[in-house]
């Protein structure tokens, strides 16, 4: 999926507007410019986490979670700039991680994975009933 | 380009590390950057409002001069080949911000990365832009920039291939051999504590990655292999290596060697099947002294690819006229850079970043006092509290990061704490909090407005503290790397006047009853030979002691000084004259 294609999809799930989404989103905090700039390439997972906790911020108003009940994920600190994004998503239950090992042994968020349009769906769902 | 270049300039070469020839003799740099406040998230709006805080709280009066923006400030590629600001974030552009700063008296800051993308992932590194990076960096009129390590393309740094790691690792060496004469590997010198033997061979040669906190910074962190070749004549030799290659941390492809001082070859030896199946390489030819020769294996490229990158930047900053521009290191302590940093930098990173859960507009963000990883003011403290002797005017300072006063996490008397370290340690005072949660007089704005904790920072005699002391069990206090918070330490700082500064920190986050009882004698011993005057010391008759918390001076003719019993994460520091 592109990030094109997942904004387009945030926008019908969320009921957010789509005309000038990118510049309105930009304006509001919950996109950057690589997200227009970029927006045929594939959205990564560490993508869709910033894009997601950022709408979360700035638009919901939910605050942050402790980040350290998230180092059970063997990667969060592999990304300096989107750990908080990431933590955060998987905290509020947005964002699953792979269980490499059984029994929770080897979280793994898998920061530069991508989702199909269903799990990206979902996620998206999963935001919204945040409260 | 797919290697790293030959290094051309010997003073850029690993055994010319020891040469200090830092060109400026600043002070630690003070001043306010966007990251630990507002993530990628800062703004045009939020930067001038920052100047204005900066302003009505004083700050500028009391040395924090620099306004730095952080990642998250730029277009995600260069447009017509030149670096230009995210245009709905910064709409005027940095031209014009950087005006506005100045004309306010303060100094502005920027952010690259030493590698081809910056941490944010957009696709604006510096790396093979030097020139024309630098030269809008100097247009836009910039005093400070801070340079990052993400996505190099010559070592497995952070977002970086992990295969890079050929480029800073030698092969596996079985053994070498000269005119037919073979020398095992086993049986030869290993320096430092890097390499070791592991089934006949010598594996791990190379430079430890200092980013994590689990290494010491003192001490050799990087390994050769030498041999002791005795020669009846100055002649030429044929020489081979048997080797074994491989694409991960300890073990590479690169190869550098030398005889004494004389390096006759630096550069990727061809791979092997495995890191275990070992071939002959070609041979070469070397020239032999007579005398002893020391043949020596060696991988320094991790430090000298990485000193090479700044380097470029801090030549083709000079080139455009912006000699005068304070350079921040920051490799998170990867390569070392304490050997290095003084060669261009004015200060380098010592670890990973003090938090990782960065603040928004509206959020401050959440830090630690203490963290098994880099991420507190406790795990960053513990390694800069023995790097002193790495620190000073002619070399630079260690960075233990910006500040995380004033976010979640981390209370008054933290915070106090955390401030006092940094002043002792002589770190970048490099203010990280939303500025509009300050006003004058509250909690916050006293403790990073303490006149008297700043002037131990900003002392222009330009030491660094020494731990002289601590309550938990070692032989070397000033070396010993200790990550246990559960103890007191006391630091020592001689000051410009002939005062001394003495520092009683409560690592632990319980109240601790020892109370270290530290005598002039001691003080004297341990750091008595960077004191401007040694003799007014120790043959003082009596002292005036000035707690810089309390603000309150009493005389004493003890010669014993303490702290009682200290609270979790408290402090006491005091500054010491010597009656007349």
């Amino acid at each position: 999926m592109t990030t094109e294609g997942f904004i387009s999809l945030f926008c019908k799930e969320t009921g957010e507007d789509p005309v000038n989404i990118f510049e309105r989103g930009r304006q509001a905090g919950w996109l950057e410019v690589q997200d227009e700039v970029f927006r045929q390439d594939p959205i990564t997972r560490k993508n869709v986490a910033r894009i997601l906790h950022m709408y979360l911020l700035k638009v919901k108003n939910i605050q942050d979670l402790d980040i350290k009940d998230a180092e059970v994920l063997r990667d969060l600190y592999d990304c300096r700039v989107c750990a908080n994004h990431i933590a955060q998503m998987y905290l509020h239950g947005v964002m699953d991680a792979k269980d490499l090992m059984e029994g929770g042994r080897f979280l793994w968020f898998d920061l530069d994975g991508e989702d199909s349009d269903e799990v990206n769906k979902d996620h998206i769902r999963r935001l919204l009933s945040i409260r | 380009m797919d290697r790293p270049s030959p290094i051309e300039d010997k003073d850029l070469r690993h055994d010319s590390f020891s040469r200090s020839d830092h060109r400026t003799k600043r002070l630690p740099a003070m001043g306010w950057n966007s990251w630990n406040a507002f993530g990628s998230g800062n703004t045009e709006e939020l930067t001038r409002t920052m100047v204005g805080k900066i302003l009505e709280l004083g700050l500028d009066k009391l040395g924090y001069e620099y306004i730095v923006l952080d990642d998250g400030c730029y277009m995600p590629v260069r447009i017509e080949g030149r670096l230009a600001a995210d245009d709905v974030k910064f709409p005027s552009g940095f031209g014009k911000l950087s005006d506005f700063i100045h004309a306010n008296g303060l100094k502005f800051g920027m952010y690259n990365d030493i590698g081809t993308k910056l941490c944010s992932g957009i696709e604006v590194g510096i790396c093979g832009h030097e020139k024309e990076d630098c030269e809008d960096y100097v247009k836009w009129g910039i005093d400070f920039i801070k340079v990052d390590n993400c996505y190099y393309p010559w070592d497995n740094a952070t977002f970086a291939d992990t295969e890079n790691a050929r480029f800073t690792f030698a092969p596996n060496i079985k053994s070498i051999e000269i005119d037919g004469i073979t020398h095992e590997a086993k049986d030869a010198i290993i320096t430092g504590t890097r390499a070791e033997v592991k089934d006949g061979y010598v594996t791990f040669i190379g430079t430890y990655d200092g980013t994590a906190p689990d290494r010491t910074p003192v001490g050799l962190q990087s390994s050769e292999l030498i041999w002791e070749i005795l020669s009846d004549k100055d002649k030429t030799s044929e020489f081979n290596v048997t080797y074994a290659t491989g694409r991960e941390e300890g073990i590479g492809e690169w190869l550098q060697a030398a005889v004494n001082d004389e390096v006759f070859f630096d550069g990727l030896l061809p791979a092997t099947e495995s890191p275990e199946e070992f071939v002959i390489s070609d041979t070469i030819s070397i020239r032999l002294h007579k005398g002893t020769n020391r043949i020596r294996l060696m991988n320094h490229r991790r430090q000298e690819n990485t000193l090479q990158s700044y380097t470029r930047i801090r030549q083709e900053l000079d080139k455009a006229g912006g000699s005068n521009i304070t350079m921040s290191i920051c490799e998170w302590g990867k390569t070392q850079p304490q050997d290095w940093g003084h060669k261009v930098g004015d200060s380098w990173r010592i670890l990973n970043d003090i938090k990782f859960q960065v603040g928004s507009d509206g959020t401050p963000g959440k830090a630690s006092w203490n963290d098994d990883y880099t991420l507190s003011i406790t795990s960053q403290y513990n390694k800069a509290v023995i790097m002193d002797e790495f620190s000073g005017l002619t070399k630079g300072w260690n960075d233990p990061d910006m500040m995380v006063i004033g976010m979640n996490g981390i209370d008054d008397t933290m915070s106090r704490s955390h401030m006092a370290m940094w002043c002792m340690l002589n770190a970048p005072l490099m203010l990280g909090l939303d500025l509009r949660k300050v006003s004058k007089g509250d909690a916050v704005h006293n403790i990073i407005s303490d006149e008297d904790l700043i002037a131990l920072n900003q002392d222009p005699l330009g030491i660094q503290a020494k731990r002289i002391f601590t309550t938990i069990e070692c032989e070397e206090p000033d070396k010993e790397y200790i990550r246990d918070i559960r103890r007191i330490d006391v630091l020592a700082k001689p000051l410009a006047n002939g005062d001394l500064a003495l520092a009683f920190f409560n690592l632990d986050k319980e109240t601790r009853a020892d109370d270290p009882k530290i005598s002039i004698e001691l003080i004297l011993d341990k750091i008595g030979s960077k004191m401007v005057n040694r003799d007014l010391f120790a043959n003082a008759s009596g002292f005036d002691i000035r707690d810089l918390y309390t603000k309150e001076t009493v005389r004493t003719t003890d010669r014993i000084f303490s702290a009682g019993p200290l609270g979790p994460c408290d402090s006491k520091i005091i500054r010491i004259t010597p009656a007349s």
